[in-house]
């Protein structure tokens, strides 16, 4: 009875209570967008910052976190397959690299980059490079002299597939190692940076122009499923000399992204308080002009002997129906716009330079996650009946005599 | 008649194909021996370094001291706030010695494609001087005259896997041993730099270029130029002479 009564007495003034249905869609459709959108963001970043060359977990020598240098490599890589394949579940996939600092040169053009010596095959699964070469082609265990360049890179260097560069780093005696490669292959990154700074070469290659003999800066692992996998790591752990090996997961090795994730959070939660502001008011001005208007109802009702506490219930029933009713249309139109968009993509390329300071995608993909939109429906709900309250108690206030006097 | 001619022409062919490989091991001989010519057994001398720009123009005093190929000491005299500046080098590593904060750093990697004291000449130009005659195949391909003097033409080729950023040399050396030009050229064979030297005159004894001016191809107003304003010959160095205590003495 009460909903029905309710129901019909929202639709008494159709032009103000669709004014403030429209304000209820359009504050959950922004809430629920945004988030989506943000989280979107938040996991683009994620998956870049994983597969640009750092994995699940990665598997290091001791110091070599705090001092990436030569001295701090893997001098016995032996020791860590066999931990791998004795702890990881099926389905794990690993590559060992040797990553230093390296400074490329052709005749005109020099600027420091990333060696990163790599298994052809096994980082084909592990890492972004095994697909984004887009022109000529990726490296074979063969490939002794053989580069791979991003196409920043070569378009900063003037200079094109077959062409050589020159890399000079230090080897492991403390001497300046240098060796002419041949630019195989560029690939594409979905950041510029991660195109100047990389370069691929084979391991083998790599380990004798810096005399590493077999030893490999990092071991990179992929693990089946979920990113997060607290279990491998401390097994891991426990697997390996504590003395020797340091294990980190991708949480500590991209501590950007885990900040950028947590700030996100808050801000989630404080896009929806301001949306929420807005709204709020527009749903106690609406009731209570509504209460007002009825002033001589509600008097009445109170005489013929109805409750305050039942006046309170109606009013709040009320708002109830006009924000599940904003609540469900508003969601039926962040899903739709979501569901546009997750096929699209909003592409950034445009301002691909501004995006990319903080590792975004060139393209966004809306992310839906269940907790933000319980949380979204659930603020709107929880605060919209308690701002009700107000023009509610009002109306359960009122005293019959002054209200029928009322004109 | 006709026959003779036959004869000179075949003759002439038989002469000017075998010649390439007697040529092609003169060059390498003409390279060395012209490369040793210049830098002696040993040598100390003072070089008035100009580096010009089209806007402005800094003079600095280095005094050197080279031995053998691969050993050469460099020290900054004047201007007063250049002073004690001093580079070591030792087969392809290079030290740095600054007097200001007192210490010699070992130069990197990263810094050895960054130019000398802000001049035309890289790091790499002066601590892989002689990977010109190590990473190179050198070949005459024709000669000029100069000064009534025959000057060879002598092409230098990277070897395939020789770590050398140019793709090709092109050495200009004068029969008495004379090293008038050195150009770097890039993979597509374009000039990227070009060494010339200027006023060759008796110094020390010997026939010696008495300016040496680096310029690179496109920017013509940019050039770093190098005169001898005197130059020593000697047979030997001690050996504490390349060494980093030796870098780190004042020197008046």
């Amino acid at each position: 009875m009460y909903l029905q009564f309710a129901w019909r007495n929202i639709w008494r003034n159709t032009r103000r209570t669709t004014v403030i249905l429209v304000a209820v869609i359009i504050g959950i459709w922004s809430m629920i967008l945004l988030g989506a959108l943000m989280r979107g963001i938040a996991e683009g970043m994620i998956k870049n910052g994983i597969s640009t060359l750092t994995g699940h977990l990665q598997i290091h020598h001791k110091g070599y976190r705090s001092d990436p240098a030569i001295e701090h490599s893997i001098t016995d890589p032996q020791v860590v397959e066999h931990a791998l394949n004795k702890v990881l579940p099926s389905g794990a996939l690993w590559a060992s690299r040797v990553r230093v600092n390296a400074v490329a040169s052709n005749a005109r053009h020099s600027s420091g980059v990333t060696m990163v010596g790599i298994e052809p095959s096994s980082e084909a699964n592990v890492s972004f490079i095994g697909a984004a070469v887009y022109q000529g082609r990726y490296l074979t265990q063969q490939d002794q002299n053989g580069i791979l360049v991003g196409e920043a890179l070569l378009d900063k260097f003037e200079t094109k597939i077959g062409r050589k560069l020159v890399l000079m780093s230090q080897d492991t005696k403390g001497e300046i190692a240098s060796r002419a490669f041949r630019i195989l292959g560029v690939f594409r990154a979905e950041m510029e940076a991660t195109e100047k700074q990389f370069v691929f070469v084979t391991r083998k290659a790599s380990q004798i122009m810096l005399q590493l003999d077999t030893g490999i800066s990092e071991v990179s692992v992929m693990l089946p499923g979920k990113p997060d996998n607290p279990n491998a790591i401390s097994e891991l752990k426990a697997a390996l000399p504590q003395d020797q090996f340091e294990v980190h997961s991708w949480r500590e090795l991209l501590p950007f992204q885990t900040a950028y994730l947590r700030i996100l959070d808050g801000f989630i939660w404080i896009w929806y308080l301001v949306v929420f502001v807005a709204m709020g008011f527009g749903i106690v001005n609406t009731t209570l002009m509504a209460v007002f208007e009825r002033i001589r109802e509600f008097g009445l009702l109170k005489a013929l002997g109805m409750k305050p506490w039942w006046i309170l219930r109606e009013v709040l029933t009320e708002s109830f129906l006009l924000l599940v009713t904003g609540m469900i249309i508003g969601n039926i139109l962040a899903f739709l716009s979501i569901y546009i968009l997750s096929r699209i993509g909003i592409d950034l390329s445009a301002f691909a330079a501004g995006a990319e300071y903080a590792g975004m995608s060139r393209i966004i993909y809306p992310a839906i996650e269940v907790k933000d939109i319980i949380m979204a429906n659930g603020v709107v709900m929880l605060l919209g009946l308690l701002v009700s309250a107000y023009p509610a108690t009002k109306a359960a206030r009122f005293i019959p005599v002054k209200a029928l006097a009322h004109t | 008649m006709k026959k003779n001619t036959w004869i000179s022409l075949l003759a002439f062919v038989f002469i000017s194909s075998s010649s390439p490989s007697t040529l092609a091991l003169n060059a390498n001989q003409l390279v060395e021996d012209s490369f040793n010519y210049v830098r002696g057994k040993a040598s100390v001398s003072t070089v008035m370094m100009t580096i010009h720009r089209p806007d402005w123009q800094r003079k600095m005093t280095i005094r050197a001291w080279t031995r053998g190929q691969k050993e050469s000491l460099f020290y900054i005299d004047a201007p007063p706030k250049d002073h004690g500046n001093g580079t070591l080098k030792k087969g392809r590593e290079m030290w740095m010695y600054n007097p200001k904060v007192n210490r010699v750093i070992k130069v990197p990697p990263s810094m050895m494609s960054q130019s000398w004291m802000g001049s035309d000449f890289s790091n790499n130009d002066l601590s892989k001087s002689d990977s010109l005659l190590t990473d190179y195949t050198h070949s005459i391909i024709g000669t000029e005259t100069d000064d009534g003097k025959n000057v060879y033409v002598i092409k230098s080729m990277p070897k395939p896997d020789a770590p050398v950023i140019w793709g090709m040399q092109r050495l200009k050396i004068r029969e008495d041993l004379i090293w008038l030009s050195q150009e770097f050229f890039d993979e597509d064979l374009k000039p990227v730099k070009e060494m010339t030297t200027l006023e060759i005159q008796m110094l020390a004894g010997r026939l010696f270029p008495k300016v040496w001016r680096m310029r690179k191809a496109e920017e013509k107003g940019k050039y770093t130029l190098l005169n001898y304003k005197s130059l020593i010959f000697k047979s030997s160095l001690p050996d504490s002479f390349f060494t980093l205590a030796n870098l780190r003495k004042p020197r008046r």
